[in-house]
């Protein structure tokens, strides 16, 4: 795969590979910041990561020429091929339209009937690349192309905290309550995001996420659990 | 002398008060902005003056300053956007370093120039300190905004020391030049050319539509960009919507976007848009890189 980075500024750059969700993409990112981490540990302020990109900031400028030894370094790098070794977790969801406002609409939108876009839906092995948008909401791929939904015009001022939604090529859930553009076809009784806890996130970045279909009822129970909620891995 | 936590009480909150300091800047692989102040300069600014420790948290104040009772001694000093400043309704420069005692009130008054200003105290403010800071965000903190009878823990300090320059000239000129420094962003090359040029020569509005996590400017551009796969965004990334609209992220963008970013404000420059109200006038000036 063809590797190429853009300096910002001396203290900002991002490495990109080509646009596309991909799995291996993905593992090589994360060999890229190990190395990264490896090399210049103590220099970096952050790494940050898109489908594609990864992206350093430095805590002070860095020479362009030191940085182009640390990439043909990198170019050398193998991916690690003990990282599909990830965690898979089940996450329950209830699917029932009063949760789902946008599952009639999905549904109509791609000829299907509302449960087999719940079926299409908790099929995948879904593949979490990142976090972003907001404290705890993950980058899924592989959200089933029969269910590609282009984003709302107009973006809903208020989504339920748990809301899970479906825009563009993606699906992902809100952790909290926000203004959103997806279409909401369920919601999870988890509590995705914990300041409290150390990492606030129960998923890593490489870990395997399924959607598991629950009744409204089950729903109920399980959120007054919802900061205890004790998450099942496969 | 041991220092004994006191509070400070607002009696006014003000339209957007807050405690802001440098920042999260380690979190973001969880989903978490930078936040901070958004006028870092005037924020370092006033620790620097009150001899604080660097990452000391202060007080954000915006458009409609608070007014605030001190429960015992301390220092403070007034930095960043041109306002006016009542210690017990008496009037005091910006930048001076003002001897607070037990039941002093201090009292932002109008806003002149600009648009956020910070209010250090001697220590720092002891609001939580949340995943290694004490900025307030939505989701993280407790709360975002100081409301009616809010407190909140200074350490109080009966030492009144007298700085060397007890009393700084607050300038403002820095923040007056409508120059924006920019850096080419990641998709900038896709930007068609005849656009490029036209970024350069024309003048732009700040709108209205602004808040902590970005501005938008008032003119649109014809795009043919199409969104990007989401990747990373920083305060300071000048993204292009689908309708042409631009936008500037500020200190609480969120860490990842999908529009095209074309461009990236100088850290420096970030703080002078950051003090620009809604109509005033900018330009961006092309900063090459080495």
């Amino acid at each position: 795969m063809k590797k190429s980075y853009f300096l910002i500024h001396a203290g900002l750059l991002e490495i990109s590979w080509p646009p596309e969700i991909s799995e291996s993409i993905l593992w090589e990112q994360l060999s890229w910041k190990h190395r990264l981490e490896e090399m210049m540990g103590g220099k970096i302020e952050q790494i940050r990561l898109g489908f594609h990109t990864l992206s350093i900031s430095f805590k002070h400028p860095v020479m362009i020429r030191e940085w182009d030894d640390v990439f043909e370094q990198l170019l050398l790098t193998e991916p690690d091929i003990s990282f599909p070794e990830s965690n898979c977790w089940k996450i329950p969801v209830c699917y029932d339209p009063e949760m789902g406002c946008d599952l009639s609409f999905v549904a109509e939108a791609h000829r299907l009937s509302e449960s087999e876009v719940v079926t299409l839906h908790t099929s995948p092995t879904y593949l979490l690349h990142f976090y972003g948008f907001l404290p705890g909401f993950m980058y899924l791929g592989g959200l089933d192309q029969k269910l590609h939904t282009s984003r709302k015009k107009s973006p809903d001022r208020l989504i339920k905290a748990g809301s899970v939604a479906i825009g563009g090529k993606q699906t992902g859930i809100y952790p909290g309550e926000s203004p959103g553009g997806w279409h909401v076809i369920g919601r999870s009784p988890v509590g995705f995001f914990n300041v409290n806890n150390i990492p606030p996130v129960v998923p890593q970045v490489g870990d395997k996420i399924m959607f598991n279909s629950i009744s409204s009822a089950e729903f109920f129970e399980l959120e007054k659990e919802r900061d205890n909620y004790k998450w099942i891995n496969d | 002398m041991i220092k004994e936590p006191a509070y400070l009480k607002f009696i006014k909150p003000g339209f957007l008060t807050s405690v802001q300091d440098g920042g999260r800047k380690a979190m973001a692989g969880y989903g978490i902005p930078y936040s901070g102040a958004m006028d870092q300069l005037s924020y370092n600014k006033a620790n620097q003056l009150l001899l604080n420790p660097k990452e000391a948290a202060c007080l954000e104040m915006s458009l409609i300053g608070p007014e605030v009772e001190f429960e015992s001694a301390t220092q403070v000093v007034v930095t960043g956007a041109l306002c006016k400043v009542y210690h017990n309704r008496l009037e005091v420069p910006m930048g001076k370093i003002l001897n607070v005692k037990s039941g002093d009130s201090i009292k932002i008054g109008a806003f002149i120039k600009g648009q956020w200003c910070y209010m250090g105290v001697r220590g720092g403010i002891e609001s939580a300190k949340i995943l290694d800071s004490r900025s307030w965000y939505q989701g993280i903190t407790p709360q975002t905004k100081i409301k009616k009878y809010d407190r909140l823990v200074y350490l109080s300090d009966e030492i009144t020391f007298e700085p060397q320059h007890a009393h700084v000239r607050i300038d403002t000129a820095w923040f007056e030049t409508n120059e924006i420094g920019v850096y080419a962003g990641p998709e900038w090359d896709l930007f068609a050319e005849k656009h490029q040029s036209a970024l350069f020569s024309q003048l732009f509005t700040v709108s209205e539509i602004q808040n902590r996590m970005g501005i938008q400017l008032l003119e649109t551009f014809e795009n043919q960009m199409e969104e990007i796969l989401t990747a990373p965004v920083y305060p300071g990334t000048v993204q292009l919507t689908p309708s042409g609209k631009i936008i500037i992220l500020m200190r609480d963008a969120q860490v990842t976007g999908g529009y095209p970013r074309i461009l990236n404000v100088t850290e420096e420059d970030l703080n002078i848009l950051s003090q620009k109200k809604p109509y005033q006038k900018i330009k961006f000036r092309m900063i090459s890189n080495p």
